[in-house]
């Protein structure tokens, strides 16, 4: 006979608002097979958890069911709970009365009946709870990074300084992300590139490392612990272990107009090419699109020219699987498209002129302008005709929180980069006058602030609060019109450059690959974290982490930290031996089993096997399904395709559903 | 019909999205139509068609399930497995004589909040409109004692022992 | 080529392949208890194949027989056995779901005319265009002509259901299935019902009510028609050994018809086919998704 116990938690006043919980433990304590049942105003406080604690004891009890907030909250905290008082912790289950009731409904005799109807329903499930046993797993000690940007490289390297594998995989040819595009940082003003490549040239080298460059996520399997990653190497058209990286085949190729995606278009490249000087690995990619070997068969100097016969025409994608344990997601940003409608929700600026004059830039670009490594050495020159510009506009807010044209969100970063902007440019042109348009200065961060003060006060920037309406070309000059919002008054600039603080976005071949991973992502794309406040590293799939960008707008040094993060979750679940699993596992009735291998065709896991049953002298009798425990997870997706209903999911069996919807409605 | 009409909705939704979504409506403290009673399951996967019956034996005077998107499945395929399995069972429901606006689908995500209030207010209007499911109800008579089989006499002894508290 | 014939060669290989060895057993249709009723007749022996005969009264599907509960088939040696064209399709069904391997049988196709019922030619055969088996190990009675079915519309009885408002479609299925008294013949009869333990007859937990109270025959034919979705090959027998006459096999043509609508699958044609409710595309149909 089942004794169960029913908890029933005020939360404060959350749930006591407009739940009578005095009143549902009464009743509660009348329903068949409950032999206690009381309310507590903080069932999760010490207090609350020994009040179960001691009721187990005292009242002998066989199952536990508190009425309290949500599973996904404290389902674990509970089971726990049970468990020191010596019960199995699938014995507890959570009948949710806060989340699906009290917060959602007003009137208080409506919302009194409906939480006791959801703990009657959870008590008929309680009642035929069985003991189960966690699934003890093992764990590959390695790591998967995707995405070879500033997180990317920091969470690889702090895992592999951890003593354990990583395999960083990056999709294009170099590691560095946006960070080596960009010339100085906020808000030191050192140099990006000097504190990058030395962290790029650690994670090249490193032992613990293994760099996948040029290669994309081809397909994820397995879970926590055990995941199986196939990766497609993206054929360079090199043979990489003769190559020397000595850059003769990138200087005669005579296919030199091709724009420099480092660049962003700014500068030209080869059609075969390292993207930037200090790239890594220091080996070219033949970009086949562009390349006349391969548009007509007619070329190939890079392949007589090389001296260790490097080039490789007839290379194809090659395919590499890994077995690793868990997963960071660094795959970083992309910049909002300014020039054009690219979808209904983003509408663009085609009133800035972005890609019709061409002294119209973006932040990024503007970056480049200014690096020493740029297309123009380091000294700002407009790209329209190499002057340089006396006057430049800059325009915060392009494509952030505007949700008529861009997002709706703050992409964070820009209202420092466009202060850091100004400073570069003062420090390069002295007699030159920045402008800014803003909506608000965001400088929430150690030394931001301040350092926007000195983009103002010392360097001299004009900030004007107000959008810019038109952009316009005069005599070489660009008329910026718009408004003062402080002072009311209309305003117009003749500048020589304008630069466009876009909206950061995310990649945009993001998608797919949140679905192979099987992560959560917002109407952005961004990825989405377990928990906003209190799990912001985790994804909702166990063993997958999120470092930079890819989760949301970050700066480098949120991003770094993030990685860092990651990285320690990493180790954390990589310092035990065997992970637990939630024993919710489908299980074969081998005696109704008809073998018509329904639920083998179905399951999303291939975790389903023929099983011969032998009789003594070893004839096969009987062919049954078998579901191999390690493999399923327990969707239960068998279940509903059984007709005989032969296989049963522990935790969810068919009994405990059918006596649920048994007790639904009164 | 009677004016005061209330409808009994199961609803039979997955944990990962939309319960999760029904959770962030409670968090973001979204008001939404008190009729629905749901029961959380790993993966529309996992429901059964049998299960609808079930709940319509019980009094249910509606049905709803909802999982995750297409391509969003905590278990990769289960919601595709489902959508395929409901799309025929609606019709055979419909053949029978049942209308299949009685059971709903809906795909909810876990960032859905606002839409599992939307999906529950629209789908409780809805079963509200077709009225109670007296075709149904008839069926179950006095003469079937069995249908509950545990819970029914627990209903009764609940309200006696109510009487008796108060 | 006459009944008589037919018989007279069926009787023939039948012996002969008793006689030879070939196969352990002849599943086929002798002479019933009344005129113009046939019954199942298994023949071990060589001598027994005398009262074997085929003819349009031969309306049984003979696949059931082949399914494991029947034990008919023993590792060895194959089991000859009669079909019809769209039995045949019942062995192809029941081989994808691997409830029988195709060495261990012996098939003797009929091309067949069409069968009679009490009141005249069956109502699948009034609508078949598949005269002459799909594949077979020997052919009785010859190839027969393909003719342009009398019925061009298989579907046209499920149609006049679909045309009918949803309360009188609930009244006439209610109507229906009150004439149940659940002796499960629809399901003995059935070669795709080959489960050991039928849903109805599972107690824990008991998703079936087991006695012909309403309920649980509104419960059973659901779940009947459902469990034949994307399976059910129309060979009607539910609906001919239903003593009740209820007209079970609308049930199974109507999913049949939505299944080829929705997936354009068609169940009994081809073994290696993946069943259409075990798989799925990302683009199917999801009108009705919130």
């Amino acid at each position: 006979m089942a004794r169960i116990g029913v908890f029933v938690c005020h939360c404060g006043e959350n749930i006591g608002r407009t739940v009578d919980c005095a009143a549902v433990a009464k009743r509660a304590a009348l329903l068949r097979d409950v032999v206690y049942a009381v309310d507590y105003k903080y069932m999760c406080s010490d207090p609350g958890q020994n009040m179960i604690k001691d009721a187990i004891k005292e009242h002998n009890l066989s199952g536990v069911v508190v009425a309290s907030c949500s599973p996904l909250m404290h389902e674990k905290t509970f089971r726990r709970t049970v468990t020191e008082a010596g019960m199995n912790p699938f014995l507890c289950e959570i009948a949710n009365i806060r989340e699906h009731c009290s917060w959602v409904h007003e009137d208080k005799p409506v919302a009194t009946e409906k939480a006791l109807d959801l703990i009657r329903v959870m008590v008929e499930k309680v009642k035929r709870d069985i003991p189960l046993d966690p699934i003890r797993i093992p764990v590959t000690k390695k790591a998967l990074v995707i995405g070879g940007g500033i997180a990317g490289i920091q969470a690889a390297l702090d895992i592999a300084e951890g003593g354990k594998e990583v395999i960083l995989v990056e999709k294009s040819p170099s590691i560095g992300g946006h960070m080596a595009q960009l010339s100085e940082t906020f808000p030191t003003l050192d140099c990006s590139q000097c504190i990058l490549t030395p962290k790029m040239v650690s994670a090249n080298t490193h032992k613990n490392i293994k760099l996948y460059t040029y290669s994309e996520i081809e397909k994820v399997s397995g879970y926590i612990g055990n995941f199986n990653v196939t990766i497609r190497k993206k054929a360079r058209y090199i043979d990489e272990t003769l190559c020397t990286g000595c850059g003769i085949c990138q200087e005669k190729c005579p296919q030199k107009k091709i724009p420099s995606e480092f660049n962003e278009g700014l500068g030209m490249r080869k059609a075969i090419y390292v993207p930037f000087p200090q790239a890594v690995p220091n080996k070219p990619v033949i970009d086949r699109e562009h390349c006349t070997k391969f548009i007509n068969g007619k070329c190939g100097l890079c392949e007589k020219i090389c001296g260790r016969k490097a080039v490789r025409f007839d290379q194809t994608d090659s395919f590499v699987n890994e077995e690793v344990g868990a997963i960071v997601v660094a795959t970083g940003y992309d910049l909002y498209t300014i020039d054009k409608k690219t979808d209904e929700t983003l509408k663009g600026y085609g009133e800035y002129g972005y890609g019709k004059y061409p002294d119209v830039v973006s932040g990024l670009q503007f970056e480049r302008l200014v690096s020493a490594s740029g297309p123009t050495y380091g000294e700002l020159k407009r790209p329209s005709d190499g002057k340089v510009p006396e006057t430049i506009v800059f325009i915060q807010c392009v494509g952030s929180r505007d949700e008529a044209k861009g997002v709706s969100y703050c992409s964070k970063i820009c209202c420092m980069y466009t202060a850091k902007h100004t400073m570069l440019y003062k420090h390069k042109v002295h007699n030159g006058q920045a402008f800014v348009f803003y909506m608000d200065i965001r400088a929430g961060g150690k030394n931001y602030d301040e350092f926007v003060r000195r983009a103002i006060e010392e360097d001299g920037a004009v900030y004007l609060r107000g959008r810019v309406s038109k952009i316009s070309e005069e005599n070489g000059k660009l008329i910026v019109k718009g408004a003062d919002t402080l002072s009311g008054a209309q305003v117009e600039i003749s500048a020589d450059m304008v630069v466009l603080a876009t909206a950061i976005s995310a990649q945009p071949d993001i998608v797919p690959l949140a679905q192979k991973l099987g992560v959560g992502y917002d109407q952005y794309h961004f990825l989405s974290e377990a928990h906003p406040k209190l799990r912001p590293v985790e994804t909702n799939s166990a063993g997958i982490f999120l470092a930079g960008a890819c989760q949301a707008p970050k700066d480098i040094p949120e991003a770094v930290a993030q990685a860092s993060a990651a990285a320690s979750k990493v180790l954390g679940l990589f310092s035990s031996l065997e992970l637990e699993r939630e024993p919710y596992v489908a299980k074969v009735n081998e005696s109704t089993c008809v073998d018509c291998e329904f639920c083998l065709t179905a399951c999303p896991y291939n975790a389903i096997e023929r099983k011969e049953i032998k009789n003594r002298k070893g004839e096969v009798i009987k062919v049954v399904s078998h579901v191999n425990e390690g493999k399923c997870q327990g969707c239960g997706t068998c279940v509903s395709i059984c007709r005989s209903k032969s296989i049963d999911l522990a935790g969810f069996t068919d009994e405990q559903v059918y006596s649920q919807i048994n007790a639904l409605f009164v | 019909m009677d004016e005061n009409f209330e409808p009994k909705i199961a609803a039979f939704v997955c944990t990962w999205c939309t319960y999760t979504g029904a959770d962030l409506a409670g968090t973001s403290r979204l008001k939404y139509e008190p009729n629905v009673r749901v029961l959380r399951l790993p993966c529309t996967g996992r429901i059964d068609f049998s299960l609808v019956i079930k709940a319509f034996e019980n009094g249910a005077d509606g049905v709803l399930i909802s999982g995750c998107h297409p391509n969003d499945c905590h278990y990769n395929a289960g919601n595709f497995h489902a959508r395929r399995r409901f799309a025929v069972f609606r019709k055979l429901l419909e053949f029978t004589g049942i209308d299949p606006n009685r059971v709903q689908f809906s795909w909810v995500s876990a960032a859905e909040g606002a839409k599992w209030r939307d999906v529950v207010n629209a789908v409780t209007d809805e079963i509200r409109k077709l009225g109670p499911f007296t075709e149904y109800q008839k069926l179950i008579g006095d003469s079937f004692p069995f249908q509950h089989e545990a819970s029914e006499t627990e209903q009764n002894s609940e309200k006696e022992q109510v009487e008796n508290v108060k | 080529m006459s009944n008589d014939k037919i018989s007279a060669e069926v009787k023939k290989l039948a012996g002969e392949l008793l006689e030879s060895g070939k196969v352990s057993a002849v599943v086929g249709y002798a002479e019933g208890t009344l005129k113009g009723r046939v019954q199942t007749f298994i023949a071990r022996k060589a001598s027994e194949t005398e009262k074997f005969i085929f003819n349009q009264n031969c309306a049984n599907n003979l696949a059931v027989y082949l399914t494991k509960s029947y034990n008919i088939i023993s590792a060895g040696k194959p089991v000859a056995v009669f079909l019809k064209p769209c039995d045949i399709k019942s062995v192809t069904a029941l081989i994808q779901e691997h409830q029988l391997k195709r060495e261990d049988i012996f098939i003797i196709g009929l091309s067949c005319q069409g069968v009679l019922n009490d009141s005249g030619p069956a109502g699948k055969c009034r609508a078949c265009s598949m005269h002459n088996p799909q594949y077979y190990d020997a052919l009785i009675g010859g190839v027969v002509e393909e003719k342009e079915p009398e019925v061009t519309d298989p579907f046209a009885r499920v149609k006049e259901i679909e045309s009918m408002t949803t309360s009188e479609c609930w009244e006439f299925w209610m109507k229906e299935f009150d004439k149940c008294v659940r002796c499960y013949a629809c399901r003995q009869a059935c070669p795709l019902c080959y489960c050991e333990q039928c849903i109805v007859d599972k107690t824990r937990p008991r998703w079936i009510e087991s006695s012909a109270h309403p309920i649980g025959n509104l419960g059973w034919h659901l779940i009947r028609a459902f469990h034949l979705a994307g399976r059910c090959i129309g060979c009607g027998e539910c609906e001919r050994v239903c003593h009740q006459n209820i007209p079970l096999s609308l049930l199974n043509m109507k999913m049949s018809k939505e299944i080829f609508d929705l997936y354009g699958y068609t169940a009994g044609m081809d073994e290696g086919a993946k069943p259409p409710l075990t798989e799925f595309k990302m683009e199917d149909n999801e009108e009705f998704i919130r």
